[in-house]
Formats: structure tokens, C-alpha cells, sequence
């Protein structure tokens, strides 16, 4: 089977086009980000967590009137869609005491209902900076690390383009999270430190496609004029088009299957890993490929090669 | 030729070492379904004895499931540095107090190093650290050396006794290790009571026997407080919880209580008997009610500062049921000076009393311990002496008579199992400082079940659907992938087995993306080998020169996913660290099975002319 085989697109020609759609959605990630902020999870916000599974099906309002009659404050939504609720509140050292408060409540007015905590969590403040600053730290040191690699296989302005390419897939799915927070039962969305793994596997994977697109470029460009540069680009884009994406779609069936299967637990992480490689494979065929271009004709500096083989 | 016979050598050795690794977890999981198959519990007894050996061998070597898959308790607990400076400074005064009351509130809310929020406030404060703490002629840098060497010691000692408690206790592979200079991370798989387990570990287990003073004193006080309160009393506080000047252990937080009908709060002419009350005999209690708000006015330093020199207030650790059934805690004065410590302490049993009922912990003192008992009990006839754990009395008996056998009892416990746990604590020993938790994650048994059925779905349907995708699109080459990816699996669950890793639910999605990536390395040396046949190159040179040229794209992509897994490895914590370990085991596994050992079954497959052009699809 085939797909993709021999196609002849003009990306270059439509970069501008790439460009503008790619900054008109990051411009409203960003503007999201600034007006509305993120959701963040309990491991950035610190608190007490629990949650409770009912036998039988339930309304999530009839569970909040329940708990604030009971005059236990919190914030309850409904978590997944198997009758399981998620309650929020604040920090405590013993979360004992919330257990039986959110239990007694919940026995003496549904009694015919059965309720089960299945999970308790309490990030106390001082571990929720901890674990921010920690994912910002993971964040940056993997951003350079790869800057690092890439500037030591490639041209700089290659990896320059190529992290160019990353900041903008984490950015849009950071700004699709601000945008989508809170809006689906299914999923929370919410920023935790699944989502950090999420990213950090964006940085790893979007550069994956990149370096394909990027080897096949640095074969071709060998000795040649930069007047050839823009056919030369196109046709290395056009000739990687089939692995760039086939690649990709194995890696979205996992991930797809994550977000069916695995449950309420990881499926914020599969819905950004999910929306990352989709937007990594966008990015490699338009931003990162193209920004080296404009770069190249800009500076009008022959390519420096690095690295590559001649067989 | 010759690096063929490796490389064959090489997969060989491979697949066994991950095949042996990966046995016991077979037979672990074989023989528990044998176990589970007998109809009755002596067949399976009379199987478990015959074969405990291998069960227990194999139990020992399989696949460790994480503690989200099994169910159980993941903490994180802080021990209290200020606290435990505190107890090593010396001639402490009223500017101390303040400087370590300032230090503590800056502790708790800044990520600073304790140490250097205390240096800091001496400075500021222009005083030497030597004036309260080692040597005076110490300067300021050697003593924050010392206290830092303290607060190292302090964590792994306290780790030391929390180990020694939860070993006491019986859980299965706990896991206790320290985390930077004042954290302790203990991992509990499989624990069903949690509450129990919380106060195990909470507890200091600081034992102090201390002289109760009369009741005629204990009576004029708390009218000294009453007059006090009265005179205070300018507005009446609308929220006397909240009001109080918090308490260093975590208090009980305001929110999360129903609302409780407060203890008189209109300016009363007798505020303090509101909420104490004090009977015939000069013994005083407080009901249930306003135990909280009781609590919170003894913390009040002004209050404090009303109490006869070296005393304190304290209330009973269990309630006492008075004639209404109401629960009454009995409020002691005793000495703050204990006469003796629970660092004499030598041996612990948890019993029931002369009755029979009453469950009570029999303790026996060391030598010198048993001397000093000896002489306190003497000195003392007709007074009583509290038995004071972690700053609540358990009970307060009359000394009889000189004791001097050196044992001493605790009594005035609900159960036998809080007995067992007093037992525990007495003979670990107490913590150095107090420790708070700071984290808690806990995971009951039957989530843990759906997690482990979300995870099998999801390893099962992603192998499913790449695998046969992988068929589709490539044909016979396809089956190389996949044979492959198989061996990919194998090998990320053999080294887990193998480095006594556990796989968790993060662990699990690290595989399935695995899974996804795995097979990118077939996928670009299938599509240039396409791309060489294409050109009209002949089958057997296109596979080389595919697999030649694909190389470097697969390096540089392996190499960046390896990096961030392994960044993600080291700042990330706890179930964020499983997912990018199986991330970096699988990527690494997959730059072996999807280059080494496809090459090898397509050489093995072309020597027998078994391929043509077309099966790449």
C-alpha cells in the first residue's frame, strides 16, 4: 500500500500561508493563556483530593447539594463518565478527616446509593512549588539539550528552526488547554505533571519528523546553487512526505488508544500528546523546514554541512 | 559474515537473558492462578507448603505492579527542621522565640533552605548564632555547618525509626528513601488501613513522664485565666478558632469542619468555665465541643504566659464518658519539665490491664532509667504522674509507692490495636523532630483493579492496531517490524523484572507509546528502501543501502526522545519517572529490535530467495 507516493506539493509557495495560520493560533493560545489562564491539577495547586465512585448512577448536583448540606466546602465535579466524582479542597496533613467528613455526608443522605473513595490525594504547598519548578527545570534542560544535539548533528540554523518548531507545538497545545480547560466532562485538561511528561514527549517527537525532513534536505543541498535552494526544499519535503507521516500516525493509534482505554487518569496527557504530534508533523513540513529557508536566503551564507555521509 | 554471526549471536542472548528475567513473573503468576483454582482452602494449603519455595522465589523475582496498580499509600513527609533547631539551641530567651517564631512562618512559605532562613534572621537581627547554639567561640558558618550535619542526621535516623516502625507493623516491600535534606518519600503497597498507618508514622513518639501539680494551683490558674479573658474581653470574638494564633502542629482546618455550635462566644462573666468545667474533686475537663477551641487558647502565647512558672496545660489524649454519655477530656496542669524521658525506654508490650478489658502497654526502662524512676516514684507518694505522649496525657496515676523495678505502664487506651501501635512507636524509638506529611497519594484496591484492566486494554489494542497496520502497509516486511515490536515488549518488561522497577499506569502509557515509536525506525528504513527499489536497484542492495541511509534520521530522533525521557526521569517525581523510564527502555530496545534484528530476518529471509520487490508492500 501507497499513500502519498509522488506527490509534487509547493510547500515552500504556501509557507507565508503556514506562517500566518501558525501565528493567528498561537496568538489565541497566548491570548487565552493571558484572559482566561490554565486549570491546574492538584500537583501544581496544591490541596486535598478525593474521589468517590457511586454503584449506581447519579447526578453531580444531587452530590454537591449533599456535601455543602453537610457543610463540608469543597468543589465537586464529575470525573470520567462512570459515576465517579471528583472533590477538591483545600490542603490537609490528614486526610483522614476529609475521608470520613466526605463519607458520613454521603452515608447519611444517600443511603441507598453506595459510595466508594477510591483515591485520595493531598499535595501540601510547599510539594506543588516544588513540582513547578521542577517541571519548568525538566522543561528547559530537555529544550537545550536538544538545541544542543541538534546544533551538534545539524547547521545552527537548523536547530534553531527546529526548536523554533518545538516551542510552537507546545505552545499550541498549552494554549488548546487554556482554551478547552474545564469544558469536558471526559477529560479534565487540567496542568499537571502529566502534562509536563506530555510536553517533554512533544519536544522529543516533534523533532523526530523535523530531522528526517532535515536529513533528506542536507543529502540534496550538497553543492548545489542557492537559486535551487527553494526546488530542492520541495522536493525533500515532497520525497520525506510518506515516512513524515506515516511515522506520525503509528504513534497517534497508540496514543489514540491511550485516550479510549486508559481512562480518566491519562487522558489529558493523550489528548496533548495526541494534538502535539499532529501539530509536530504540521510544523516540520511548514515552520521548521521553511524558517531554514527564509533563513538561508536571508543570510545568503552557504550551508555549513555537518555530519552527513556521502555514499 | 562474521558481524552477521554476531549480531545472531547478539539476538540470541538477548531474547534469553530477557525470557529468563521475565520466568518468575510467568510462574508468579501461574502458580497464584493454580492457588486460586482449589475449591477448598486445605487443598491450596497443603499446595502452598509443598511448593513454598518456588511460590515465594517466584514471588520474590516477578514484575513488581506499582503502587497505583496495586492499591496503596504513597507519602511524602517533611521533618520539622525549625523544630528540631529549637532543640538544639541552648539558654533559649524571648528574642529566640521570636526570631524562630519569624523563621518558621518564612519556612512555610518559601522553598529556602531552612538553615539559610535562620542564618538570615540572626543576621538581620545583628546576633551571632553562637549565642544560642554549640560553642560561643564558634563562628556563624561553622555552626550552620553543624546544624546542617544535625538536620542530615536527624532525616536519616528519623528514616531509620520509620522503617523500623512500619517493619514492626507488617507491610509488604516498603519503600522509604530521603529526598533532599528534609524529606522522606515511604511507599506502602497494599495497605488497607490507612488512618492507622498515618498515625504510626505521624507520631513523634515523644514520651515524657511529668508531675501533675495540685488541683487547689490548677483551680486558682484557671480563675486567673477567667479574669484575664474577662478584661480581654473587649469585643467578643466572633471566630475564637480562627482568632487564635495557630497552633506549629497542622491545625484543624476550618474549612473542612461541619460547623460545629461554638462554645459561648457572647462576652460572658465567666468565659474560661464555659468551656473548662471543674468538678468536686478539682479535676477539670472540657467536652468535645470546645476541645478545639480549648486547644487554640492554650497555644496563645499571652495565655501561656499566665500559667504558673514552668507549667503547662494539657488535655487527656482519650475522653473520659461522663454521666450523660458525653464525652469529657480532662484538662491537666503539669510540670513542663519532664522528670523522666521516653529515651529510657527498652522494651514495650501491649496488653490488657488487671481486668481484663482495658487494654494498657507495659514498658521497661534501662538501668539508668530504672534508677531515676526509682527516685522520682520515692520522692513523690500520694502525687500523681502523667504519662505524657506526644504532648497529650494518657493517663495521670497516684505514685503509690517507690518504684523501683523501673516499669511504668500506659493505660487509658480505646483498643488493643492502639495498643499494638503504642508498642510499635515506644520500641522504635522517637523521631528526632516532629514530621508532618506533605504529601499523600493513596489508591484503594479496586481502583487499582481498573487501572490494571484500563492498561491491559490499552497495551493490547495499540499492539493490535499497529501491528496490523504495520502488515498492511509494508506486507511481508511488515512482519519483520512486527516480530520486532514483540521483542521490543519483551525486553522493556524483562529489564523492569530484572532491575526490580514496578510498572505503574504511567509506566503502561510509557509502552504504549513505545508501541507507536517503535516501529518509526522501520518505517523510514522500509520507505528509502521503496525510494532505492524505485530507483532500480536490485532487492538485496536496496535493504543495505536502505538501512544505511535511514540510520542517521534514526539516531537523531532517538537521541532527542531518549534526552527529554531521560530529563523527565530525573525531575520528575514518582509516577511521572515510571512512564519516562518505560519511555527510555523502549526507545533504547527499539534502536536494537527494529535495526538489528529486522536486518537479521531479512538476510535470512533473502538467503532462502523467500523475497522479491514486492514485499515492501
Amino acid at each position: 500500500m501507497r499513500i502519498f507516493h509522488k506527490t509534487r506539493f509547493d510547500f515552500i509557495r504556501f509557507r507565508k500561508i503556514a506562517y500566518v495560520f501558525s501565528l493567528v493560533i498561537l496568538a489565541s493560545g497566548m491570548i487565552s493563556l493571558a484572559v482566561k489562564g490554565l486549570n491546574y491539577g492538584i500537583d501544581f495547586r496544591g490541596g486535598s483530593e478525593v474521589l468517590i465512585r457511586f454503584d449506581k448512577n447519579i447526578d453531580v448536583s444531587t452530590v454537591r447539594s449533599v456535601l455543602d448540606a453537610a457543610g463540608v466546602s469543597g468543589s465537586l465535579k464529575q470525573y470520567g463518565l462512570d459515576r465517579s466524582f471528583l472533590f477538591s479542597t483545600v490542603f490537609n496533613g490528614d486526610t483522614n478527616d476529609l475521608k470520613s467528613l466526605v463519607s458520613h455526608a454521603l452515608n447519611d443522605r444517600l443511603k441507598n446509593n453506595h459510595h466508594e473513595i477510591v483515591r485520595v490525594e493531598a499535595v501540601g504547598p510547599s510539594i506543588a512549588s516544588d513540582l513547578k519548578w521542577s517541571a519548568v527545570k525538566a522543561l528547559l534542560a530537555s529544550l537545550l539539550a536538544i538545541l544542543l544535539y541538534v546544533g551538534f548533528r545539524f547547521e545552527l540554523k537548523f536547530a534553531t528552526a527546529g526548536v523554533v518548531a518545538i516551542f510552537h507545538d507546545i505552545l499550541t497545545v498549552l494554549g488548546l488547554f487554556s482554551l478547552l480547560g474545564g469544558l469536558f466532562d471526559f477529560m479534565p485538561l487540567e496542568m499537571d505533571q502529566s502534562i509536563i511528561a506530555a510536553f517533554l514527549t512533544i519536544a522529543g517527537y516533534s523533532i523526530t519528523d523535523t530531522v528526517v525532513v532535515y536529513d533528506r534536505i542536507r543529502e540534496r543541498i550538497r553543492g548545489q546553487k542557492p537559486s535551487d535552494y527553494e526546488r530542492i526544499f520541495n522536493e525533500s519535503m515532497n520525497q520525506t512526505l510518506s515516512r513524515t507521516i506515516i511515522t506520525s500516525s503509528t504513534v497517534l493509534l497508540s496514543v489514540l488508544v491511550l485516550f479510549i482505554f486508559a481512562g480518566p487518569a491519562i487522558r489529558g496527557f493523550a489528548f496533548a500528546v495526541f494534538i502535539g504530534i499532529l501539530i509536530g508533523t504540521y510544523s516540520s513540513i511548514f515552520v521548521a523546514a521553511p524558517l531554514v529557508y527564509d533563513w538561508l536566503r536571508v543570510s545568503k551564507s552557504p550551508v555549513h554541512l555537518r555530519g552527513s555521509k556521502v555514499s | 559474515m562474521k558481524n552477521k554471526r554476531f549480531n545472531l549471536l547478539l539476538i540470541a542472548v538477548v531474547t534469553l537473558v530477557a525470557a529468563w528475567s521475565l520466568w518468575p513473573t510467568w510462574r508468579d503468576y501461574s502458580l497464584s492462578k493454580q492457588l486460586s483454582s482449589f475449591k477448598s482452602a486445605p487443598d491450596s494449603l497443603r499446595y502452598t507448603l509443598s511448593n513454598r519455595d518456588e511460590i515465594e522465589n517466584a514471588r520474590k523475582k516477578s514484575l513488581k505492579l506499582g503502587l497505583d496498580l496495586r492499591g496503596g499509600m504513597h507519602l511524602v513527609m517533611e521533618v520539622d527542621q525549625v523544630d528540631l533547631f529549637e532543640q538544639k539551641a541552648w539558654n533559649k530567651d524571648a528574642k529566640f522565640t521570636a526570631i524562630m517564631n519569624t523563621v518558621r512562618t518564612k519556612a512555610s512559605s518559601s522553598d529556602a533552605k531552612v538553615i539559610d532562613i535562620l542564618s538570615g534572621e540572626f543576621k538581620n537581627e545583628n546576633i551571632r548564632l553562637s549565642r544560642y547554639f554549640y560553642d560561643i567561640r564558634n563562628s556563624d558558618q561553622e555552626i550552620v555547618k553543624k546544624l546542617e550535619k544535625e538536620s542530615e542526621d536527624a532525616l536519616n535516623r528519623a528514616k531509620e525509626i520509620i522503617r523500623n516502625r512500619i517493619d514492626q507493623y507488617g507491610v509488604a516491600e516498603p519503600v522509604i528513601t530521603t529526598q533532599g535534606s528534609r524529606k522522606l518519600i515511604i511507599e506502602l503497597p497494599g495497605v488497607s488501613d490507612e488512618n492507622r498507618v498515618r498515625n504510626l508514622l505521624k507520631g513523634t513518639a515523644k514520651l515524657e513522664f511529668r508531675l501533675l501539680r495540685d488541683p487547689e494551683i490548677l483551680v486558682r490558674t484557671l480563675d486567673r485565666l477567667n479574669t484575664y479573658l474577662v478584661q480581654n474581653s473587649v469585643a467578643p470574638p466572633s471566630a475564637p478558632v480562627a482568632d487564635a494564633s495557630p497552633s506549629p502542629s497542622p491545625s484543624v482546618s476550618s474549612p473542612l469542619k461541619a460547623p460545629v455550635p461554638a462554645p459561648a462566644r457572647q462576652a460572658s462573666s465567666k468565659p474560661i468555665y464555659d468551656v473548662i468545667g471543674v468538678m468536686q474533686n478539682g479535676t477539670a475537663y472540657t467536652t468535645e465541643r470546645s476541645k478545639d477551641y480549648v486547644i487554640s487558647l492554650l497555644h496563645r502565647s499571652d495565655i501561656q504566659a499566665l500559667l504558673p512558672l514552668d507549667t503547662e496545660l494539657l488535655l487527656a489524649a482519650k475522653p473520659e464518658i461522663g454521666r450523660n454519655g458525653e464525652k469529657l477530656f480532662p484538662v491537666y496542669l503539669v510540670k513542663k519539665t519532664p522528670e523522666l524521658t521516653g529515651g529510657v525506654i527498652t522494651e514495650a508490650k501491649a496488653t490488657f490491664g488487671s481486668q481484663g478489658v482495658q487494654p494498657e502497654v507495659l514498658m521497661a526502662m534501662n538501668s539508668e532509667g530504672t534508677s531515676k524512676w526509682a527516685r522520682i516514684t520515692g520522692a513523690n507518694i500520694g502525687k500523681r504522674i502523667a504519662i505524657v505522649l506526644d504532648g497529650a496525657v494518657y493517663s495521670a496515676p497516684v505514685v503509690q509507692s517507690k518504684i523501683p523495678s523501673g516499669n511504668s505502664v500506659i493505660n487509658g487506651i480505646e483498643s488493643l490495636e492502639e495498643a499494638k501501635d503504642l508498642e510499635i512507636v515506644l520500641k522504635a524509638g522517637a523521631l528526632p523532630a516532629p514530621v508532618r506529611i506533605i504529601e499523600e497519594r493513596s489508591v484503594g484496591p479496586s481502583l487499582g483493579a481498573d487501572y490494571i484492566r484500563a492498561g491491559v486494554l490499552s497495551l493490547g489494542w495499540s499492539f493490535l492496531a499497529v501491528s496490523v497496520f504495520m502488515l498492511l502497509y509494508y506486507k511481508k516486511a511488515g512482519i519483520a517490524a512486527d516480530i520486532a515490536l514483540v521483542l521490543n515488549i519483551v525486553i522493556v518488561l524483562s529489564v523492569l523484572a530484572g532491575f526490580n522497577a514496578s510498572l505503574s499506569l504511567p509506566g503502561i502509557a510509557g509502552i504504549v507509546l513505545t508501541i507507536g515509536m517503535a516501529v518509526d525506525a522501520n518505517v523510514l528504513i522500509y520507505e528509502r528502501i521503496r525510494e532505492e527499489l524505485d530507483g532500480g536497484k536490485v532487492l538485496k542492495s536496496a535493504i543495505e543501502v536502505g538501512y544505511d541511509r535511514a540510520f542517521s534520521s534514526i539516531l537523531d530522533s532517538h537521541v532527542t526522545t531518549l534526552c527529554a525521557a531521560f530529563l523527565l526521569y530525573t525531575y520528575g517525581i514518582g509516577p511521572i519517572q515510571g512512564f519516562a523510564l518505560t519511555l527510555m527502555i523502549g526507545t533504547a530496545a527499539s534502536l536494537f529490535t527494529s535495526i538489528v534484528v529486522t536486518k537479521e530476518i531479512f538476510s535470512f529471509l533473502l538467503d532462502r530467495n523467500l523475497m522479491t520487490q514486492k514485499s515492501f508492500g
